[in-house]
């Protein structure tokens, strides 16, 4: 097994993640990786010079050479304003193959959700349809002694309606009230990328916060439907149940572990994590091929539909957009809700910039009421911000996701094949990601619509917005990165 | 008669004082100098603030017009012309990078740029103005797109560098942008044709590389040529086919063309080659130095080299030879020296001695002129 990928050591190099650990990190990476390990530097006049450019690092050049890996935690990582985010740089006890093993065979419940992503990932690798990986990998679970395989397209369907119910709620108030808070209304951006929200709250801090939408993403959904609800349809306590995610993206490890997504029963309780551990599709590949499993031979065993976005008819079904739809849904419920209008067939999304900026629009008598843009990817995310700081922003919503081509190209997801270019892999994907899959509306989906009558109330309720809803947190400067400010 | 024949004085003129810390870079005007248009030169320091000097016409002794301050919160790292002259970028340690603009007498800040995480160590504007360049310490490569309005937008963030990035440099006529790294690596970026930019390709110790930090980077007139000075006490020259590159039939890869080691003993943080083809080096000995190509360009001119066949291998090998070495050019490190363009062999020089100082290349050989 990939035992080196698996040390709780903190890793840097070769990495394609959009942003790697800064040179402010608490934890010194440069001990164990200097470049230039025949010239240190010696030269009296080189040393000035590196303290001169690099004054935080003063007294850490002259450290003896570690030889021990550095230990890190992702919570150490979240709370520092050291670098953006760098997930895939480290790597952490509690996230790994070993640790989803183990709990297994601790007698816990284990519980394991699946992004779309990752199954259209693992469908093209395997040339399967989404649905058949989705039954094979049900096979494969359940052989390991998981309790149930659950698809976050599903707790994805609940996401979307509570964020087309705030985004009405926002849109009233910016344009009802005109106090100074109504004006952080909008826009409003999405809040499913842990990428995104990381760099928001560490570099941009409290002047992008409030435009962020307070619903969870749909793993932390899905996580907090099966610790607080469907618990106890099954009958066992939250603590005993251990649940693992399926992701197409490190940076979803990041997200779990946030203070946030704890929760206790009682005051004095047993902490209960919504999702105790995350692993990527890649990882998951890994557990296939450590195992001799031949994937695409393994029986197709028939899919856990209570928390799973199966029709009677045996196929799958969900929303059109492969970073989840965010801007395409609450479009459309915002024309009819806001404006009577019913767009129907596909949006036109317009390509702006590049393919990973575009924009879509209503139009109510020659004006432009609605303006709405996917951005994907570092670039892009930087010329939003620069309008919204500006006050120059002219969307209401925003799908930001911080990797290009969104979703489906995340971090995590199993890398092109020999010879494969990195586009050509994102088309398949695009391609393959709804195959078979028939388009749904969140708000004619049977299971979320059995979650607000039994369990929710209604959106937007207070017991959604207890369960359904999170804060983001501007992060203080640590000591380190304030000592670099003078 | 090529330059390497002549005899060379490099004269002080004068020392540009008030800067209250060390200056790190220093950057001459464009399309000033000459034709009546007094030249200017912009400086930038440790103190946070840049200043801008002007010469005065009558007398000839620069003076500082304009102190850019206020603005950046640390250490001005670099500062940088845009081609007609109207802008004037500036790096910071602070993260950010400004823009200045002239009006009337006054340097305004018309854009802030944010966006690296920390240092920022270098800027640079493409050959039309219409890209800016960006590096810092968080060991990446911006690119910008300069709108109307003093507008700006992202259009890359490259990840490539495994350290801190030292300088960006755009190629001077074709939009390739160069950078150079605490990795000692230097780094070639180009448009893929689909609005993003990619390393095309990676000079590293392996290409005949450098073997410690790369510093600095400057290109020939023509542009076929690049000089590349570090840490590890040499410059190295490096050559493309330009029409290779022009006719959009793929990018010609750069290749080390020849190393000058033996003439520095200290670490080199400048590099800077003239429109005549003369290349400037400042380093951590205080010291200038001065190159320059041998007249044709070949050695096999060269009688001691006639008739040996080990000889004969490098027989295509430009040479280039030391012109001269001025000791003790600063009380310490020279941090930049840059050329002026205007074609009147001033040479401005930055320091760690907080003094910027303007030195005329004089040729010694009378009246005779080398062709320009």
């Amino acid at each position: 097994m990939s035992s080196e990928k698996f040390s709780a050591t903190l890793r840097i190099g070769d990495l394609n993640d959009y942003i790697a650990p800064s040179q402010g990190c608490v934890v010194s990476l440069k001990a164990n990786s200097n470049p230039n390990p025949n010239t240190p530097p010696t030269s009296s006049s080189r040393l000035d010079k590196f303290y001169a450019e690099n004054p935080a690092t003063l007294g850490k050049a002259v450290k003896p050479v570690e030889t021990e890996p550095v230990k890190i935690s992702l919570k150490d990582c979240l709370a520092c304003s050291g670098c953006i985010t760098s997930a895939e740089t480290v790597m952490l006890e509690k996230q790994s193959l070993d640790e989803f093993l183990s709990s297994i065979n601790k007698g816990k419940a284990v519980i394991v959700s699946v992004s779309p992503q990752s199954r259209a990932s693992l469908a093209v690798h395997f040339g399967l349809s989404p649905l058949q990986v989705f039954k094979k990998l049900t096979t494969l679970f359940k052989t390991l002694g998981v309790k149930a395989v659950f698809d976050t397209s599903c707790s994805r369907d609940l996401t979307l309606i509570e964020s087309c119910y705030e985004f009405i709620t926002r849109y009233r108030q910016c344009h009802l009230t005109t106090d100074e808070k109504s004006k952080l209304a909008l826009p409003m951006i999405s809040s499913a990328c842990p990428g995104w929200i990381c760099y928001a709250e560490k570099t941009l801090g409290s002047y992008i916060l409030p435009y962020i939408s307070s619903v969870k993403s749909p793993q932390q959904t899905i996580g907090a439907i099966i610790k607080n609800h469907i618990c106890q349809m099954l009958c066992i306590r939250p603590e005993d149940i251990y649940h693992v995610t399926v992701m197409p993206c490190y940076d979803k490890k990041l997200e779990a572990v946030r203070d946030d997504f704890v929760f206790q029963v009682e005051a004095q309780g047993e902490k209960i994590t919504e999702v105790d551990s995350v692993l990527t599709t890649g990882e998951l590949l890994d557990l296939v091929k450590s195992r001799s499993v031949d994937f695409a031979s393994l029986e197709e065993s028939p899919l856990d539909k209570l928390l799973a976005n199966a029709a009677e008819g045996g196929h799958l079904y969900g929303v059109h957009g492969s970073s989840g739809g965010y801007a395409e849904i609450i479009f459309r419920y915002a024309a009819k809700t806001l404006f009577g209008k019913e767009i129907v067939g596909p949006l036109n999304f317009k390509t702006i910039r590049n393919s990973d900026f575009k924009e879509v629009t209503l139009e109510v008598d020659g004006e432009t009421v609605l303006k709405f843009a996917l951005c994907y990817g570092f670039r892009n995310l930087q010329n939003v911000v620069r309008k919204i700081k500006a006050g120059k922003c002219e969307y209401q919503f925003l799908e930001i996701m911080a990797c290009p081509s969104g979703c489906l190209n995340g971090g995590g997801q199993i890398k092109p094949k020999a010879g494969e270019s990195a586009k050509d892999l994102i088309q398949s994907l695009e391609l393959k990601y709804m195959e078979n899959v028939t388009e749904a509306d969140p708000l004619e989906n049977p299971i979320i619509k059995g979650l607000y009558a039994e369990w929710l109330d209604e959106p937007g309720s207070e017991k959604a917005k207890k369960h359904m809803h999170t804060e983001y947190h501007p992060i203080v400067k640590s000591i380190t990165s304030q000592l670099q400010n003078w | 008669m090529s330059l390497v024949d002549e005899s060379f004085e490099l004269k002080e003129l004068q020392v540009l004082e008030g800067h209250a810390d060390r200056v790190w870079s220093v950057a001459w005007k464009p399309a000033t100098g000459f034709d009546g248009v007094p030249a200017v030169l912009a400086s930038c320091s440790g103190d946070k603030t840049v200043r801008v000097w002007e010469q005065s016409p009558s007398s000839g002794s620069f003076q500082c017009k304009a102190v850019l301050e206020e603005t950046h919160t640390r250490t001005v790292r670099s500062c940088a012309w845009s081609p007609s002259g109207k802008l004037l970028a500036t790096a910071s340690f602070d993260a950010t990078t400004a823009v200045w603009e002239h009006v009337g007498d006054d340097y305004e800040c018309v854009s802030t740029l944010e966006g690296h995480e920390n240092e920022v160590k270098s800027i640079s504007w493409n050959a039309s103005g219409s890209l800016l360049a960006t590096c810092g310490r968080d060991k990446s490569v911006w690119i910008w797109e300069v709108l109307p309005g003093n507008e700006f937008e992202c259009v890359s963030v490259l990840q490539g560098h495994t350290q801190d990035v030292k300088m960006v440099q755009w190629h001077p006529n074709m939009d390739i942008l160069f950078s150079c790294s605490y990795d000692n690596t230097i780094k070639v970026w180009a448009e893929d044709g689909d609005d993003d930019w990619h390393c095309v390709q990676t000079l590293a110790e392996a290409n005949n590389g450098h073997t410690s930090t790369v510093w600095a980077l400057s290109f020939n007139a023509t542009g076929d040529k690049m000089a590349t000075c570090s840490d590890d006490l040499t410059l190295k020259i490096w050559g493309s086919d330009l029409l290779t590159i022009q006719s959009g039939n793929g990018s010609a890869p750069w290749k080390h063309i020849c190393t000058l080691s033996g003439y520095h003993d200290r670490t080199i943080f400048s590099v800077h080659w003239s429109r005549e083809g003369i290349i400037a080096s400042g380093a951590a000995d205080d010291a200038i130095r001065l190159f320059a190509e041998d007249g044709d360009g070949l050695v096999l001119n060269n009688p001691s080299h006639n008739g040996c066949d080990l000889e004969f291998f490098v027989v295509d090998e430009p040479k280039y030879h030391l012109l001269l070495k001025k000791d003790k050019a600063h009380d310490m490190d020279v941090n930049s020296v840059q050329w002026s363009s205007a074609g009147n062999r001033l040479l401005a020089s930055a320091s760690d001695d907080g003094t910027i100082k303007i030195w005329e290349l004089i040729s010694l050989a009378g009246d005779q002129k080398p062709p320009l």
